[in-house]
């Protein structure tokens, strides 16, 4: 495998949560007691550590990954998943913020691309610049977890629709205008 | 500079090679082609208006300034049209205020600037600008193109963005505008097929499908997704044009480039 195939988060030796714990939970953050989690909802019950609000956009990423009839929202199932999930990224998170600041820098940033992949196509500095300007919501020159979580997510998107086109994996393809315009019309 | 696809969508002689030309053929002389607004570049926007343009078309409203349709009032309050502060008063319906407006900000553009900074602070956040801005069915435009908007025309990255950048955003609402009018009126298909001929009728289908909100393929666009369909199809284009310089209508990418294209185009 010639590039990175994972910008998942590894999974942890946590012990699942339990559903007793979890139910507790869920039902906390579904205020109007729908019986699934609505964006607002969720993004009213996540913090990033600092005082904005969480990324909406992340928000939205993390609920259409688990929410598998499009309702707009998760059920229970689905948000032990949730849980899962964003937990496992403030795990990573949380060890490559060294500083706990709150904030991960490009540094920091690039070891932790580079480091839950059991292999990884180089990817240069300069890239990673680009990342930080591009997911640095709050302007301070790093990133904070909901916008670090939106990078991961961003890059595993891209990363699938690259691999699918790139038959041999040799890290290059050849793709018509059109292909390239759906590759990234459907990640974006 | 000659674009073959894309930026300044093709002309009859540019048409993307492999695809079929312009795909309207009862499109007639595509004078909008021409003049298409530049969208995403910096520094490019405020380009030439499209010929034959006119804007809020009708040269009876001249001489006084009407709401455009997209631009709601916001400060709507009794005393008069657009009349909520004693501020304000009087700049509506008038002559352009001389004075303090700056060099190349046109006067109406300037006037919905005081309109649309609510808070006076002499920038328009997120949600003033969305505040501002309605589509034909009278709903608000959505957060990502609002979004989409602010980054381009924040120059300063401050999140906020300047009577400059409004005025930039003003021609370029307008000149996209001019062209959701004229696919609109011509009504003889899903918007973004007509504003990028280059594409197949398919691809086209699907772009509009998925954006127009639940209505289907033919349900077309509204204005908001219009101008972020059409903007990032820009940029798209103009990062495979870049690749693609051989015009072959194929681009071999690596890895990284074509990450690092598709991430520089987030908006």
């Amino acid at each position: 495998m010639a590039y990175h195939s994972q910008y998942r988060p590894p999974h942890f030796n946590n012990a699942p949560a339990d559903q007793g714990f979890l139910w507790n939970i869920f039902q906390r953050v579904d205020k109007d007691r729908s019986g699934s989690i609505s964006d607002t909802e969720l993004q009213q019950a996540l913090s990033n550590g600092t005082w904005t609000p969480f990324n909406p956009v992340t928000v939205r990423s993390i609920i259409s990954m688990f929410d598998r009839d499009n309702k707009g929202g998760v059920n229970f199932n689905e948000f032990a998943g949730v849980w899962k999930y964003i937990t496992d990224w403030q795990n990573i998170f949380r060890t490559y913020d060294r500083d706990n600041s709150g904030f991960i820098d490009k540094n920091e940033l690039k070891q932790a691309l580079t480091g839950f992949g059991e292999q990884c196509y180089r990817l240069s500095d300069q890239f990673y610049s680009t990342l930080i300007q591009k997911f640095d919501r709050q302007r301070k020159g790093q990133v904070a977890f909901d916008d670090f979580i939106q990078c991961c997510i961003v890059l595993q998107r891209l990363t699938d629709v690259f691999r699918r086109y790139d038959t041999d994996q040799d890290g290059w393809i050849q793709v018509s205008y059109e292909q390239y315009l759906s590759m990234v019309f459907n990640v974006v | 500079m000659s674009f073959h696809y894309g930026q300044g969508y093709p002309t009859q002689g540019h048409n993307y090679p492999g695809h079929h030309p312009l795909q309207g053929a009862g499109t007639p002389g595509a004078p909008y082609r021409a003049g298409m607004p530049p969208g995403g570049q910096a520094g490019q926007y405020g380009g030439p208006t499209a010929p034959g343009y006119s804007p809020y078309g009708g040269s009876t409203r001249r001489g006084r300034l009407l709401a455009p349709p997209w631009l709601v009032p916001v400060l709507w309050a009794p005393g008069g049209p657009y009349g909520g502060t004693a501020s304000h008063r009087g700049h509506y319906g008038q002559q352009p205020p001389a004075g303090n407006m700056p060099p190349g900000v046109s006067a109406e553009a300037y006037q919905w600037f005081q309109a649309v900074d609510m808070d006076h602070s002499g920038s328009i956040s997120l949600k003033e600008l969305k505040q501002a801005l309605l589509n034909s069915n009278n709903q608000a435009f959505n957060d990502e193109t609002c979004l989409m908007m602010l980054n381009m025309f924040d120059k300063t990255r401050s999140g906020r963005m300047d009577l400059f950048g409004f005025s930039a955003l003003w021609v370029f609402l307008q000149q996209w505008r001019g062209m959701f009018q004229q696919f609109d009126a011509t009504a003889l298909g899903p918007s973004t097929e007509r504003a990028a001929p280059s594409l197949s009728p398919q691809f086209a289908a699907g772009l509009v499908g998925r954006f127009s909100g639940g209505r289907g393929p033919q349900g077309g666009l509204q204005l908001d997704r219009f101008l972020q369909v059409c903007t990032q199809l820009q940029s798209m284009t103009q990062a495979f044009r870049q690749r693609d310089t051989a015009m072959t209508g194929h681009a071999r990418l690596s890895y990284e480039d074509f990450l690092s294209s598709a991430v520089q185009r987030l908006m």
